[in-house]
């Protein structure tokens, strides 16, 4: 469904990403996790499209639609028209399904998006992915700067959407015990580069990869305690 | 009384010109962050191209309506030129909208010579509340006001006009949804060509325009839409208004010649005042 | 021969040949005209370059300059020098009450805003009648100090010669100084300049303030010059045509203002030469002067945005590095 083979994107002279491979299998749900800077929103943006690949290949088969990193609402417009607007692409561009999977959003129709809160404007940013109809759902950083009840809730959902409706999804996230938990494989990003992939029990079971890149396993604990 | 509600008519009808043109500022700003100067120069194409039209005989109605057409591909034109090439900052942007307008002089007087001039209007007037209204005046004030009001409609009602606002808003959520900012800001021009190429039209049969008339017009509509921060349509009508009739009040009672300083003052004076609001408008 | 002598050759050279040009010249209107005006350049240049906005009335403070002579030696009885010294200082002044508000905003709100002060300006002149009413202000007396006094073109070409090298020279000192590099700072990233305590809007109030005096000292000059002030005499094409000068020439760069204000002095002369020549439809003047330059303007900001100066001397740098290093590239001067 979607293969990445030795991308490298660069900013002026600076490389982010750095002979990247990933691929997802249809109906999938994978994760790709990483501190901050690691690269994982410039892998998501080439993906997308809106970002030019310096060297390398990215097969998507099909249509693929980001939920970006902080939402990103059309802040000014109504719930309503940021959904409508979701289907640029497509012809269909009546909102019912959506209102249908997402009932809380219908009631919400005709408030402003900027009014809404965060885990509300999450909802409606996965809602205007869907929109476009698409085979591939890239989630970038779906728990930032959301309270962990509500990022269960919309973890849920998109695993339900996963499991029952096959949508194959890529996850970007920081939390990596969220990451791991919602999918059974990952990879993970450090500097540009993948340095470690496989089923997320193995990963988040390894103390080295742990202490090296995702936090310690101290600081593992202390989210598992938290939560 | 009679004298008062002439200046008022009469700057009504200047100010829906500098609003149709501000709101040309305003639609081209909003959409690529973009000052247009050839506003101004774009009101003067509709003019011009109006008067050749008609002698053309083509008729009324038809003419104008033309000239507007035409002069919004003028406005598209313009905009491959300023926008076309990826990476062109807002400055030399504007620049290059002033180069265009230094070009567009050359063909005025080229094709029209430097006499200022006056096409065909309606003719005629009415008599509204004991005094006498030329019957051109009631014209541009309904018709500007039919623009505005599909204006409205374009950005609030119809999907496109949704597209460009959420361009506006929002340019990275729109390309993520496909929306192309660079095709939004070529609509916006020419929208903008055809804002400008209406107030063309409608003002210079009693306004007679020529090839400099584009500097004083397009700083009349940015005076107008800087009342709106160059991003509120309404505050622009507003601030077309003000600007029309206070000018016509301040030539009625203090002479001809104060008219143009009133309103070079009143847009610094609004700039200056309103200076902490319009940064918080841009830093959005 | 070691490199800081080497390096003030070319500088040498071109002085030279700017020192003896007016010896030649029977009329030296354009010469002066020419140099006066690349001193408001090379101010606007800095400005534009720094601060990274357009001034599209620049010809304000020049106007403010002239009046500030010519109202005061005609109307007050003030001693020409002291005018003359004046009219630099009241233009830096208004650039800098004009900046205040004006500078905290995008840029083209000052581009308007001082456009729209040119224009006042020229209202102004026209209507109230110690500024000209109409007719504009005559009998401005000579330049100098008591009983000695200026006579002919030739102190004028120097007189303007000598104040560009001045301008030049202040404008690198400032640059290079500590202050300058608050300037650069805010050139490169405002925020990132902000942040490491540069008071960005001083610092471009400050550089606003210098072209606006540099344009007011030219005016003054100006004054003295052609003994004549009107609105006419600042028409907004002129301020125009002083930011594409500092566009073609390259902004932000000394030696950029000079070589604009030059080469578009001389070509917009070309265009008029020929214009004139006899025989020619007047339409082939009017689509020359009008149109080609206009075109000029719109290619250099399409595919040379950075100007000659820079273009052409980071050329020429290469070209040597290549000779000195061999095959080695030189990044040093290349930004992302």
């Amino acid at each position: 469904m979607l293969n990445l083979e030795d991308v490298i994107i660069r900013y002026g002279f600076a490389t982010a990403v750095d002979g990247v491979s990933i691929s997802v299998e249809k109906g999938e749900m994978v994760a790709l996790v990483g501190p901050n800077g690691a690269g994982k929103s410039s892998i998501v943006n080439a993906i997308s499209g809106v970002i030019p690949v310096a060297s390398g290949t990215i097969t998507v088969d099909g249509a693929s639609a980001q939920v970006p990193e902080g939402r990103q609402m059309f802040a000014n417009m109504s719930v309503d028209d940021n959904l409508r607007l979701g289907a640029w692409r497509v012809k269909d561009r009546n909102p019912a399904a959506i209102y249908e999977l997402l009932p809380d959003l219908a009631r919400m129709k005709d408030q402003k998006a900027g009014t809404l809160s965060g885990g509300q404007q999450q909802m409606v940013a996965v809602g205007r992915a869907l929109m476009a109809g698409p085979d591939l759902l890239l989630v970038d950083e779906l728990s930032l700067g959301l309270a962990p009840l509500i990022v269960a809730d919309l973890a849920n959902y998109l695993t339900e959407l996963n499991a029952s409706r096959g949508m194959t999804i890529l996850l970007i996230e920081q939390e990596v015990d969220l990451a791991f938990r919602m999918c059974a494989r990952a990879y993970v990003l450090e500097a540009g580069r993948i340095v470690a992939s496989g089923a997320s029990a193995t990963l988040a079971a390894d103390p080295q990869l742990s202490a090296a890149y995702l936090g310690g396993i101290e600081a593992s604990a202390d989210r598992k305690r938290l939560k | 009384m009679n004298a008062l509600l002439i200046y008022v008519v009469s700057g009504i009808t200047i100010g829906a010109t500098y609003a149709l043109i501000g709101s040309g500022f305003v639609v081209v700003h909003r959409v690529t962050h973009v000052v247009n100067f050839t506003q101004g120069t774009l009101a003067v194409f509709g003019g011009l191209i109006s008067y050749s039209l008609l002698s053309f005989s083509i008729p009324h109605g038809l003419a104008e309506a033309l000239a507007v057409v035409l002069t919004g591909l003028i406005g598209l034109v313009f905009a491959f030129v300023t926008i076309g090439k990826k990476g062109t900052p807002p400055l030399t942007a504007l620049l290059i909208t002033l180069g265009l307008s230094i070009l567009s002089e050359g063909i005025f007087v080229t094709i029209w010579g430097q006499s200022p001039i006056a096409p065909e209007g309606l003719d005629g007037a009415t008599i509204i509340l004991g005094a006498s209204i030329e019957n051109q005046r009631l014209l541009t004030a309904g018709i500007s006001a039919v623009a505005f009001i599909l204006l409205g409609i374009f950005f609030g009602r119809t999907y496109l006009g949704k597209g460009m606002t959420a361009a506006a808003s929002n340019p990275r959520a729109a390309a993520l949804v496909g929306i192309d900012s660079r095709r939004m800001g070529f609509i916006a021009f020419a929208i903008a060509g055809m804002l400008g190429g209406l107030a063309g039209v409608v003002t210079a049969p009693f306004s007679p325009i020529s090839f400099s008339s584009d500097l004083p017009l397009a700083l009349g509509g940015f005076a107008a839409a800087v009342f709106g921060g160059l991003s509120s349509p309404w505050l622009t009508v507003v601030g077309g208004l003000v600007l029309g009739i206070g000018g016509q009040l301040v030539a009625g009672y203090f002479g001809g010649s104060y008219q143009t300083v009133a309103a070079l003052v009143m847009l610094l004076v609004v700039m200056i005042a309103r200076h902490k609001s319009l940064s918080a408008e841009e830093a959005k | 021969m070691n490199p800081p002598v080497k390096r003030a050759i070319p500088t040498a050279v071109v002085a030279l040949i700017a020192i003896l040009i007016p010896l030649f010249l029977n009329d030296k209107t354009f010469y002066v005209q020419t140099v006066l005006s690349a001193v408001v350049v090379v101010g606007l240049s800095l400005f534009m370059g720094y601060a990274g906005q357009a001034s599209l009335g620049q010809g304000a403070f020049v106007a403010i300059g002239a009046l500030t002579v010519a109202v005061s030696t005609v109307s007050f009885n003030v001693p020409p020098l002291i005018a003359l010294i004046a009219a630099p200082l009241i233009s830096a002044g208004l650039a800098y009450v004009l900046g205040l508000p004006l500078l905290r905003l995008r840029g083209h709100y000052l581009a308007f805003g001082t456009l729209a002060v040119l224009l006042l300006v020229g209202a102004l002149m026209g209507g109230v009648p110690i500024l000209g009413g109409g007719a504009g202000i005559v009998g401005i007396p000579s330049l100098g100090i008591g009983s000695l006094v200026v006579t002919g073109q030739l102190f004028f070409a120097y007189l303007a010669l000598a104040v560009l090298a001045v301008t030049m020279v202040v404008s690198r000192n400032v640059i290079s100084s500590r202050f300058g590099r608050g300037v650069r700072a805010v050139a490169g990233s405002e925020s990132a300049a902000a942040s490491s305590g540069v008071p960005v809007l001083r610092t471009k109030l400050a550089v606003f303030a210098l072209a606006g005096g540099c344009a007011g000292l030219v005016g003054g000059i100006t004054a003295f010059f052609i003994p004549y002030v009107s609105a006419e005499s600042f028409p907004p094409s002129m301020s125009f045509t002083y930011v594409i000068m500092a566009v073609i020439g390259g902004l932000g760069t000394l030696w950029g203002g000079v070589v604009g204000a030059v080469l578009v002095s001389v070509l917009v002369q070309a265009l008029n030469t020929i214009s004139n020549v006899p025989g020619t439809p007047p339409i082939v003047g009017t689509i020359l002067q009008y149109a080609a330059y206009a075109i000029i303007l719109i290619l250099f900001l399409l595919y040379m945005p950075r100007g000659l100066w820079p273009t052409v001397g980071d050329a020429v740098k290469r070209r040597l590095a290549k000779r000195v290093k061999g095959s080695q590239t030189d990044y040093s001067d290349q930004h992302a």
